[in-house]
């Protein structure tokens, strides 16, 4: 199969319109965020209520944000904040592992764009689990060089911040490499996202053919497969910042309804950003194995019709 | 140490027509300019006891000096001397020194307990040469001494013993040539590439003090102790270095070599330190006091500009401050330092007539870091710099009355709650800070405590910073705070040029407020008993509780009986207010000496409990959680929901990134 670039300029928007058509998915995955966070939270909630609601003192909490009354809190000897921590991370663990049992079901949801019955859904959930987890394996191998360059870059950083007399030259080259880390990152996030979306389309049971195939079709499609993941992501970090910049300047000291609906909004336009990229990427695909072509030709080109998948059958 | 403080002071007319006779305002040369007609040294502010003359030479290939130094010592003691004990406080930074060694268990400023050697961090100080005029070649007769350890591998203390004593009243003339290799910045001296920042660099005589020598090693957690004389240094080092001192520039002239000789001199101080660099932009300013003008000069670094005015901006009002508060500044001169990116720990340091600032380039405005640390170093003129205090064994009397005057100047000057964070969505006052470093500590050591015999750095910091600065702003509360202000400017007035104790400035306040405050001091100052009121209890209950619902209908009518439990959770025994607040606006307020464990207050009225709230003013600083001060029966949730929001956002990134990554 020769594998022509199919880039869609529209993959963009009918990305977001696939995500907006399946948006129970984003909210059922926001929920179950919340949810988990709640329960982290919990843990710190019981030990400072008492503490706080009685107290004259948490107005200085209250009546904008006095930083030695929440260090006073922390530092007491039996300080209501000192739990939560470990459980923040914890529970942040089970949404990872959570997230990578669902992606099954929500891929095989964008890819063939049909609307899923619980069963298949939990099918899909269930079918590709451990092929997501031996990708995970690979993710974690592809890391090492990562790592491997932060560190060189680390030495770098140290050796100009040491000889350099102006303190710009080692800012900038932490902006710079940091600026290159990051692409990578999203590289490999690129790849590893499209060979799931292949293990779901394909039902493909070899991880290792299936990150070959990614890496070919993200070789050939560079320019719009990353130009796509990081236009989603500006979007994102844009619409944060936004955010961010509305809750801490600009909403009442006082606030906490608002401050809670507002930083839930932002949490729910970054689920769905990613979940964005996750349908562009699933789109992309489809269109790319529906238009692929053999030999050049003038006649329109044979109808593929994909791969039959039993149990995402069942949906329709 | 790294701290800030500003004061602000005016002085009245008697301060103004008394200038004259706090010494010669000599006139500061710029650079390549001839020195000043005259230089008068009738009018002394200090009693001198030591004149140092410096001839130094930088070498910058291998940054070390050369020095040749004659020291002229009055024998002011009343008795004959023989034997003079000498700091050489460089060879602190090596291996096996008490400093280095203290270090290695606890830490000290910008280095940690598990540090590792690094052999840039190398310093020396070697005397080569020792003579005394009259006794010859004393060279053979040093020896270094251990006053404070029996760590014979520390040389930061010599002695040497002269053949004859000197007598009461007479002077002996000491001749050394030493040579200085200058470590890589470390512990507030050194270089950082082509940036020295030197002190503590030629051999200091000891101290006579409380009728001996007081001359101790060099400590993780220790400062300095010197005696009150005059400078002449000149220093010689490339032409294109630009060059700070705490001392007026006298002269500056081109050597054939490539070098240039700058000629300094200062009076009425106990330390000269310096800086160079060829990097250096200078700023100028003035500012005029009750006592004159003051030259203003700011050495600031590359990429710090953006700080340059805020330095400047904090240091006037801090003079004017100290002015007003404290007293007057008699110098005619101040030297800002602002040591470059990497050089950190150079930073936050306080020298007669100098001091090293630190910021970095970008600093925010409403981040008062760089305001902060120019107000606590030149707060250090005074406390230490003027009242020069034994920073060994007193550490707190210059860092803790700095600290507290800090508090109360970055109030006045940045506002009450802000005056260290003024962000739209946080702030923080440095008097709470202050508090919290306390917290932080409450119980290891007292204040009063040598500096190097704490636990280990953090509580030597959190104790002679943080709690002598709660322990004075509490005080203030007591005794009120134009009593506090008055004790303070009575204090700077006996004892400036000289050494006083801690008891001198505890009877100081004592004698200004009329007040034995013995009580207060023993705990406070030489104890670590910790101080901690809470609300055990507090709740109304129906005085005929045993009848059924009798009066639902005219509750209004109805005798409540109000139980207020008192708790004195710390050792700490200080008298303390207690208000309770009813639901028909009645209070009452109750005065507890606070000498029992715990005290019940009971109120049968028709009304039921509101609150009750320990110490209403917040005037007792030293209470170590002021959380658990007041009950207010009424639940108050929207703290609590504000934390939450923030854990429960933090929560979901972090599970949003994890999930990212896997």
């Amino acid at each position: 199969m020769d594998l022509v670039s199919t880039a869609r300029p529209k993959t963009f928007a009918a990305g977001a319109a696939l995500v907006w058509r399946w948006q129970r998915i984003v909210w059922w995955i926001f929920v179950v965020n919340l949810i988990l966070a709640r329960f982290a939270t919990r843990g710190m909630v019981e030990h400072a209520a008492p503490v706080l609601n009685h107290s004259l003192a948490s107005e200085r909490l209250v009546n904008g944000f006095d930083v030695p009354a929440m260090l006073e809190l922390v530092i007491q000897p039996d300080s209501p904040l000192e739990a939560p921590g470990p459980a923040v991370f914890h529970y942040s663990v089970i949404f990872a592992i959570f997230m990578i049992f669902a992606t099954g079901g929500i891929l095989a949801t964008y890819v063939f764009d049909a609307k899923p019955t619980t069963t298949a859904f939990f099918e899909a959930c269930g079918h590709h689990f451990w092929r997501f987890i031996r990708l995970l394996i690979y993710l974690l191998l592809a890391f090492i060089p990562v790592g491997i360059l932060v560190a060189i870059c680390g030495g770098i950083y140290n050796r100009i911040e040491a000889n350099s007399d102006s303190p710009y030259s080692s800012f900038y080259f932490l902006l710079a490499a940091a600026s290159v880390v990051f692409l990578l990152l999203m590289l490999l996030r690129l790849w590893f996202d499209l060979a799931q979306v292949i293990a779901v389309a394909d039902d493909e049971t070899r991880m290792h053919r299936t990150l070959r195939r990614a890496a070919s079709l993200l070789w050939r499609n560079f320019g719009s497969l990353f130009w796509l993941y990081l236009r989603i992501s500006l979007l994102a970090w844009i619409f944060s910042a936004l955010g961010l910049n509305l809750w801490m300047n600009h909403l009442g000291r006082q606030s906490t309804t608002a401050a809670f609906l507002l930083a839930q909004v932002i949490v729910v336009f970054w689920t769905g950003a990613r979940l964005w990229q996750r349908a562009s990427e699933a789109l992309w695909y489809r269109e790319y194995q529906a238009t692929s072509v053999t030999e050049p030709a003038v006649s329109p080109p044979p109808t593929i019709d994909p791969a039959p998948v039993p149990y995402i059958s069942a949906m329709n | 140490m790294v701290r800030t403080s500003f004061t602000i002071f005016f002085a009245a007319a008697l301060l103004w027509s008394a200038r004259g006779v706090w010494g010669p305002q000599l006139p500061v040369a710029n650079n390549h300019t001839s020195p000043p007609a005259n230089i008068s040294t009738n009018n002394d502010l200090s009693t001198r006891v030591v004149a140092y003359k410096i001839d130094a030479k930088l070498n910058t290939s291998d940054h070390s000096i050369d020095a040749t130094e004659t020291l002229v010592y009055r024998n002011l003691t009343g008795q004959p001397q023989q034997t003079f004990p000498f700091h050489l406080y460089l060879n602190g930074f090596q291996p096996q020194s008490t400093f280095m060694t203290e270090t290695r268990i606890s830490g000290t400023r910008g280095t940690g307990p598990d540090a590792g050697w690094d052999d840039k961090h190398r310093g020396a100080i070697t005397v080569s040469k020792l003579e005394v005029e009259g006794a010859g070649d004393l060279t053979s007769k040093m020896e270094f001494i251990h006053p404070d350890d029996d760590n014979v591998n520390d040389r930061t203390v010599f002695q040497v013993t002269l053949p004859k004593p000197i007598a009461p009243d007479a002077s002996a003339r000491f001749r050394m040539t030493f040579h200085d290799e200058l470590p890589e910045v470390l512990h507030r001296t050194g270089y950082k590439r082509d940036f020295y920042m030197v002190g503590q660099w030629f051999p200091k005589v000891g101290v006579w003090w409380k009728n001996a020598w007081n001359c101790h090693q060099f400590h993780a957690d220790s400062e300095f102790f010197a005696d009150f004389g005059t400078f002449e240094v000149n220093l010689t080092l490339p032409q294109d270095e630009i060059v700070g001192a705490g001392g007026d520039l006298l002269s500056t002239a081109d050597n054939p070599d490539g070098t240039k000789t700058v000629k300094f001199h200062s009076e009425d101080v106990h330390d000269f330190s310096w800086t160079a660099s060829p990097h250096y932009t200078v700023i100028e300013d003035s500012w005029t006091g009750s006592a004159g003008p003051v030259k203003i000069r700011v050495l600031m670094s590359p990429g710090n500009m953006p700080s340059a005015p805020r330095y400047v901006q904090a240091l006037k009002g801090t003079l004017a401050w100290y002015d007003q508060w404290i007293g007057p500044y008699p110098y005619d001169r101040i030297t800002v330092v602002d040591p470059p990116h990497g050089a950190f720990d150079a930073g936050g340091m306080e020298y007669p007539t100098l001091f090293t600032a630190g910021t970095t380039w970008f600093m925010p405005k409403g981040v008062l870091a760089p305001e902060d640390v120019v107000n606590h170093e030149f707060g250090h003129q005074y406390w230490y710099g003027m009242v020069a205090t034994n920073e060994f064994e007193d550490a707190w009397l210059d860092e803790g009355i700095n600290s507290y005057v800090e508090a109360k100047s970055m109030a006045a000057l940045y506002g009450q709650d802000t005056s260290i964070l003024n962000l739209p969505f946080a702030s923080a006052s440095n008097a709470q800070l202050m508090r919290i470093e306390y917290i932080s500590f409450a119980d290891t050591d007292p204040i009063s405590r040598f500096s190097w015999k704490f636990i280990n750095d953090d509580a030597y910091g959190s104790v002679t910073y943080g709690k002598t600065a709660t322990v004075l702003l509490t005080l203030e509360k007591i005794v009120g705070e134009d009593t506090m202000r008055a004790a303070l400017h009575e204090y700077f007035l006996r004892y400036r040029f000289k050494h006083p104790t801690g008891e001198d400035f505890l009877k100081t306040i004592e004698d200004v407020s009329h007040r034995d405050l013995k009580w207060y001091f023993d705990q406070a100052v030489y104890g670590t008993r910790v101080l901690d009121y809470d609300i055990w209890d507090a709740h109304s209950d129906r005085l005929n509780w045993w009848q059924k619902e009798a009066f639902a209908k005219d509750s209004s009518n109805e005798i409540h009986r109000t139980y207020v439990t008192v708790h004195r959770k710390g050792d700490f025994i200080l008298p303390v207010d207690v208000v309770v607040k009813f639901d028909d606006q009645s209070s009452v307020t109750e005065h507890w000496d606070g000498r029992d464990r715990w005290i019940r207050y009971q109120y049968d009225r028709r009304a039921t409990l509101v609150s009750a709230q320990l110490d209403p003013g917040n005037q007792i600083w030293l209470d170590r959680n002021s959380f658990n001060n007041s009950y207010v029966v009424q639940e108050d949730r929207r703290a609590i929901h504000k934390l939450q929001n923030i854990w429960i956002f933090g929560s979901e990134w972090l599970s949003l990134l994890l999930s990212w990554v896997s």
